[in-house]
């Protein structure tokens, strides 16, 4: 068992969130407590176990999915800018200076209002898809719900019957019980009268 | 280097609902593999993700920035996570096949069959122990261990002082070692310093 002093400081310092203080103090600690330097050690190799349990493929896909998508853009981002700069390389040489400063003006115009009208575009047909995409997720979500109300109202009309069942199989037992309680009390009340008629007989 | 989490929620604030889109992909799969962690359970990871992303566009215009955006994000599946935990009456799905075939999926060199196997199995274990934790242990567990969260980050995410917060980690990791050692899985030290 640790010391109760230290146990901040061992979790602290076990994930790396512990001030130079506390290391210090904790390191003193463990090179003479066999008990805190044993725990240390055990809890080390916990995390290592711990770490042995990943997420299943399906859901590390969606994460590296989203990286790949992150990394696409930005290999184009670098393919757009050593394009704009191998363009630039390549102008005449004899051209004057004047003339390429406005071809690359120019050229700079058409690129910005073509990347405005793409913007605007892509925004407007962003906008749809993301509502889409919601109207999708809620309709998924109602549905489930849906399945869930059903599958609750079904449990409910399957216990429902079962104590049905239960209490007319217990009304019966007793309506059975209270026959054979009436029966044996017939059976008495005879067995009486027909001694009572018999020593009537004998007197 | 894209915009930030602050950055994207001003934006959705101002009227730009494709922020959200950049929000949603940058969290996803932070928030299933939480979800997954806490509740054992692939299916469940991926519906209550998509829950808490709708939750998330829904109410992210009335978001005042009290705290970061990633632990209000952790802070709506948490709770979706203990709805139906209650839902379910505190029952873990460990999905034990998943666990022992995600193990280990990458070495660094060619492992032999029999590590393999030792480490599908070790993962297992892991899996069925840590199913096996008191709910807020296992949420303090999860997000330390496997999110990566700062202690502060808990704190505020679960709304209990940083004390609070480690004591539940310690009695986790306790509890995990038990659980282990007992499962025969040596997380026992081999060696022990001894008093100079």
């Amino acid at each position: 068992m640790v010391c109760t002093n230290f146990r901040d400081d061992m979790i602290d310092v076990l994930y790396g969130e512990a001030g130079t203080e506390a290391a210090r103090r904790l390191e003193q600690h463990v090179s003479t407590c066999a008990d805190c330097s044993a725990e240390r050690a055990a809890l080390k190799a916990l995390r290592a176990d711990l770490k042995t349990w990943t997420l299943p493929a399906s859901l590390r896909r969606t994460s590296e999915t989203h990286r790949g998508r992150t990394l696409a853009a930005a290999a184009a981002l670098v393919l757009l800018l050593l394009g704009a700069a191998l363009g630039r390389g390549l102008t005449s040489p004899g051209a004057s200076l004047e003339a390429r400063f406005r071809a690359e003006e120019a050229r700079r115009q058409a690129e910005i209002d073509s990347l405005r009208n793409a913007v605007a575009a892509a925004s407007q047909r962003d906008d749809a898809s993301l509502l889409a995409h919601v109207d999708e997720r809620i309709r998924a979500s109602e549905a489930r719900q849906a399945l869930l109300l059903a599958a609750s109202l079904s449990d409910l009309s399957a216990h429902s019957e079962a104590q049905r069942r239960y209490d007319l199989a217990r009304v019966s037992a007793g309506l059975s019980y209270l026959d054979g309680r009436a029966g044996q009390q017939a059976a008495r009340t005879t067995e009486l009268m027909g001694y009572l008629l018999q020593a009537s007989q004998d007197k | 280097m894209g915009a930030s989490d602050e950055e994207l929620v001003s934006a959705f604030q101002a009227g730009d609902i494709s922020a959200f889109d950049d929000l949603s992909r940058r969290w996803n799969g932070k928030i299933q593999g939480a979800i997954y962690r806490i509740l054992g359970s692939e299916e469940e990871a991926r519906d209550l993700a998509q829950d808490a992303f709708l939750k998330a566009f829904r109410s992210l215009r009335s978001f005042k920035g009290e705290c970061r955006f990633s632990s209000w994000l952790y802070q709506i599946a948490l709770n979706l996570c203990r709805d139906r935990m209650r839902r379910r009456r505190g029952r873990i799905l460990v999905s034990l096949d998943d666990a022992a075939a995600e193990g280990h999926a990458t070495e660094p060199r060619g492992p032999s069959a029999l590590e393999l196997v030792e480490a599908n199995d070790r993962a297992r274990r892991v899996a069925t122990a840590v199913a096996a934790l008191p709910e807020e242990q296992r949420e303090v567990i999860v997000l330390k261990e496997y999110q990566g969260l700062t202690f502060l980050e808990i704190a505020q995410l679960l709304e209990l002082p940083t004390s609070t917060v480690k004591t539940r980690l310690y009695r986790g990791l306790a509890q995990l070692r038990e659980h282990l050692e007992r499962d025969g899985l040596r997380a026992a030290p081999t060696v022990a310093v001894s008093p100079s």
